[in-house]
């Protein structure tokens, strides 16, 4: 399944000192990858409480521990059509900065796969199209196998500025 | 305590100094000189300065060494306490709360201000020099104890020290008082050269029975100095009725030194003495000897003897001064963030026990359910106790207004009587301090546009003096802070004239009264004829608005020409927690704010034709949150109204169903929501869903302009639901 050289599972990797570690996941049938130092927690999905008049990348907001977290389908902020909650969705809390603090953002994810050590050096830059994606979205991408993992930019998919401008966007939308 | 910390609560306990220092000069100004006052703006500028002096911030240690010893002249009457004295006294205030603002950007080694530093200590100078040629020295009655003894310039059977002996004795309780003995030996420095320390701890106590917030230590010391005796007895104006403090010439008589002895009655002080070099062994062995001239020394022992009965009480027992246990017992500090945290458990607590009461109430085991609805009554009354160790009186907002007031009325050259009412009126914490600046601007506005110039207000047959009121009080869970003066209030046509020349509204629109009050709260505008210091460029009023709207609250303006002009800020009491009504609409449940809620109603019983329902012969308007949210319909319709009133204001929400009341800890949504409205922030319920509350002004708000749009901009005559387009 994973390729032999660049990239191996935590674990069997010599820290070396250019290794990053990912999280990869899956979502529609695409794998995605974040540093893990972004990473707070995994939680499986439920207990979702919808916000009204949003657009549908913002799915709603969860108690985390007596913290209100904003989630966002990640689908749906790619502009693709909402992610469909099957019996894998997991819901992954991330930190994003914004104005000088870490706010907890969660994003619904198909299925979590596991953690990879890569080397910095195999990090490929972003290609000019394709990956139906925002160019700003994608950090790069490393290979695995024969399939190609894109190494998302937190701090622009979750930006909290971007994000809610846009959900000001839809509620003047609702309100004309 | 780590030093940044310590600097922090340097920088509160300073400004605090300094804001009760302000509050007692105006009280001067306003009623007369009163001795309590006096005391107060000393113990404020002493205490800045002995802090300071703990961190070596020698600006401030300097600078308020000027002032105090000004404010020492005055205390004892040396000096007039006259107008130009106060308005000197409240630019070295000011000047202090600048140094103070250094040492809080860490930038204490920069001089804030340096002409205007040199202006200041000009003026104090010369007061102190004035003082100083007068003939008559009226000293501080505390300090005639130690000048008693006059010193003779040339003393019988003089020591061979050619040094000031000082001898120094602090009460146990000294450090209590937040006086520091080390601070003083410090300022010794200003009047000469420490040569000679000798500690003695006469008082000590073994280790485990130390009481580390008491003095024991007396101090023994040798000092050079070119100084007189006023100048060093000077140093210690403000420890003197807290201390025993001892002071003998250079060259003083061996009976001086006899009697420092022997009202010190220690044995080893005199081995302290030897050993220090101010007395040489053959003046020890004399000082042992039997007294020849006993009688005379009772002069300097008698004075001493008035002290040392507080002296030589054991080093715990309780000082018997009540007066001054009094406010000190009053208040504990405690930092901010340990009272959040107290909060956020208190919320959690709170969650926890509405989750043990749903899962009691699933159970229908009757003591369970009791056990569990003593528990949340008890909750209950923490969380009340909890949220009310925030609430402080709005008056620490107000309190700098009479000030403000002061200098810019001067400024402006009006008369202006500033009446304040409700300061005990209570509101969280959090919310004093972001009120401060809009309601500086609304007070600065009001003086500079609202009142009148004196010979306006003569030819309009007004007083003399203008009046501001400044008034808070509580209404139906909201604190309501005005701003009114009676002044020549609003100009209704000129706002609209320059709103039109501005572009924010056009000339065919008809506006009520109250839009086009609300006009000046628009960015950039500014209907002042003349740009002057204060107010007039445009910014303020929209900031404060803005300022407001961020703390939950609103904003208005009522105002009649000619009459006056109120300025209302209404704001909810608290961020923390309140008490909800939970209501579902759909799937979803809403919390509404408790208060707010006046009754609810099956609507099923009455007519809803156009959205209005008649509810005792009034006409109610009503919002159904299911059209408004966009949510889908459930099958079996059977709504209920909740009647809902803020400020003057009435409508009805139509929900599905009806579920109770509770307290909701207000979870913040964040930046994220920061556009949406409609919703104030978010709780979790006893089953950890998480529920959003309504913001009810805003979402009728909404649903009125939803509507006006809808109708293409139609004067809206009334609040009628949205017309949904569904697109």
């Amino acid at each position: 399944m994973t390729s032999p050289a660049p990239v191996t599972r935590t674990g069997t990797a010599a820290a070396a000192a250019d290794a990053v570690q990912y999280l990869t996941f899956a979502l529609d049938g695409e794998l995605f990858a974040v540093p893990i130092e972004h990473i707070r927690e995994i939680i499986e999905f439920g207990g979702l409480t919808a916000v009204p008049l949003t657009p549908t990348f913002l799915r709603g907001v969860i108690n985390l521990r007596g913290a209100v977290v904003p989630v966002v389908d990640l689908a749906a902020r790619f502009g693709r059509s909402g992610t469909t909650i099957g019996k894998r969705t997991c819901i992954v809390i991330l930190e994003v900065e914004t104005t000088g603090r870490t706010l907890p953002v969660g994003v619904l994810v198909d299925t979590v796969n596991e953690v990879l050590s890569t080397d910095r050096s195999q990090i490929e830059p972003r290609p000019p199209f394709g990956a139906r994606l925002r160019a700003d979205f994608i950090c790069g991408m490393f290979s695995q196998g024969e399939r190609f993992v894109i190494v998302l930019d937190i701090q622009q998919v979750l930006s909290v500025e971007e994000m809610a401008d846009l959900i000001g966007l839809a509620l003047e939308e609702h309100a004309a | 305590m780590d030093m940044d910390m310590a600097r922090d609560a340097l920088v509160q306990e300073s400004r605090e100094l300094l804001s009760a220092m302000e509050a007692a000069l105006l009280q001067i100004e306003d009623s007369g000189a009163d001795s309590e006052a006096i005391n107060a703006i000393f113990r404020a500028a002493h205490t800045i300065k002995g802090s300071a002096g703990l961190f070596a911030f020698n600006r401030i240690v300097s600078f308020t060494h000027i002032v105090e010893s000004v404010l020492d002249r005055v205390r004892n009457g040396v000096l007039p306490i006259d107008n130009a004295m106060l308005s000197l006294l409240l630019n070295c205030g000011d000047y202090i709360a600048q140094l103070v603002d250094a040492i809080a950007a860490r930038l204490e080694e920069v001089e804030p201000d340096p002409v205007r530093r040199a202006e200041l200590e000009a003026q104090l100078n010369q007061l102190l020099d004035e003082q100083d040629t007068a003939p008559t020295h009226s000293a501080p009655a505390a300090a005639a104890v130690t000048h008693t003894a006059q010193e003779p310039t040339v003393s019988e059977d003089p020591v061979a020290s050619p040094y000031w002996h000082l001898s120094l004795r602090f009460s146990a309780d000294v450090l209590r008082m937040g006086l520091d003995p080390l601070s003083f030996l410090q300022y010794l420095g200003n009047v000469g050269t420490l040569l000679n320390l000798q500690t003695l701890p006469e008082g000590l106590p073994p280790l485990a029975q130390l009481d580390p917030e008491q003095a024991y230590i007396g101090f023994e010391l040798d000092l050079q100095s070119e100084q007189d005796r006023a100048a060093i007895d000077g140093v210690f104006d403000f420890i003197r009725d807290d201390a025993s403090i001892l002071i003998l010439p250079p060259h003083a008589s061996m009976r001086e030194y006899r009697a420092l002895l022997a009202a010190r009655n220690d044995p080893q002080m005199l081995a302290a003495l030897l050993a220090q070099g101010t007395l040489t062994a053959d003046e020890a062995a004399r000082a042992l000897l039997p007294e020849q001239e006993t009688v005379e020394a009772v002069s300097v022992v008698a004075p001493v003897a008035a002290i040392e009965p507080a002296m030589k009480l054991p080093a715990n027992a309780p000082r018997g001064d009540e007066k001054k246990g009094g406010y000190e017992q009053k208040f504990i500090k405690i930092e901010v963030s340990k009272l959040d945290q107290l909060i956020d458990l208190v919320g959690e607590l709170v969650i926890a026990g509405a989750g043990a009461s749903l899962i009691a109430n699933r159970r229908k085991d009757s003591q369970f359910e009791e056990a569990v609805q003593s528990i949340a009554e008890l909750v209950e009354h923490i969380r009340d106790a909890a949220l009310n160790l925030r609430m402080v009186p709005i008056g620490e907002v107000f309190q700098r207004f009479p000030r403000v007031v002061r200098d810019i009325s001067h400024e402006l050259g009006k008369e202006i009587d500033l009446v304040v009412t409700g300061a005990d009126t209570e509101l969280d914490k959090s919310m004093v301090e972001r009120l401060s600046d809009p309601l500086m601007h609304i007070v600065r506005n009001a003086m500079d546009h609202g009142i009148e110039a004196t010979d306006a207000r003569l030819a309009a047959g007004k007083p003399l003096a203008g009046t501001l009121r400044l008034n808070a009080y509580h209404e139906s869970g909201s604190i309501v802070i005005e701003v009114s003066d009676d002044g020549r209030g609003l100009n209704k046509a000129r706002i609209l004239a320059k709103a039109i020349e501005r572009g924010l509204v056009s000339a065919e629109q008809v506006l009520s009264e109250r839009e086009v009050f609300r006009l000046i709260f628009e960015a950039g505008f500014s209907t002042a004829e003349q740009v002057t210091n204060l107010s007039g460029r445009g910014v303020g009023m929209d900031v404060v608005k803005k300022n407001i709207e961020s703390l939950r609250g609103e904003v208005e303006i009522v105002s009649t020409e000619g009459a006056g002009t109120t300025v209302r800020i209404r704001l909810p009491l608290t961020l923390a927690i309140i008490d909800g009504f939970q209501v579902m609409v759909n799937e979803s449940v809403f919390v509404i704010p408790l208060d707010l809620v006046i009754e609810c109603i099956d609507l099923a019983g009455l007519d809803g034709h156009h959205d209005i329902v008649k509810l005792r012969g009034e006409p109610l308007p009503f919002i159904r949150l299911r059209e408004l949210f966009e949510l889908p319909a459930l099958e079996h319709g059977r709504e209920s109204l909740v009647v809902v009133q803020f400020g003057q204001q009435r409508a009805g929400l139509v929900v599905d169903r009806l579920l109770g009341e509770f307290q909701a800890v207000i979870k913040p949504l964040g930046e994220l929501f920061s556009r949406i409205k409609s919703i104030s922030g978010s709780t979790i319920l006893g089953d950890g869903r998480v529920a959003l509350i309504l913001d009810v002004a805003n979402l009728v708000h909404q649903a009125v302009q939803q509507q006006a749009t809808t109708q293409n901009g139609k004067a809206a005559t009334g609040l009628v639901s949205p017309q949904k387009s569904n697109g």
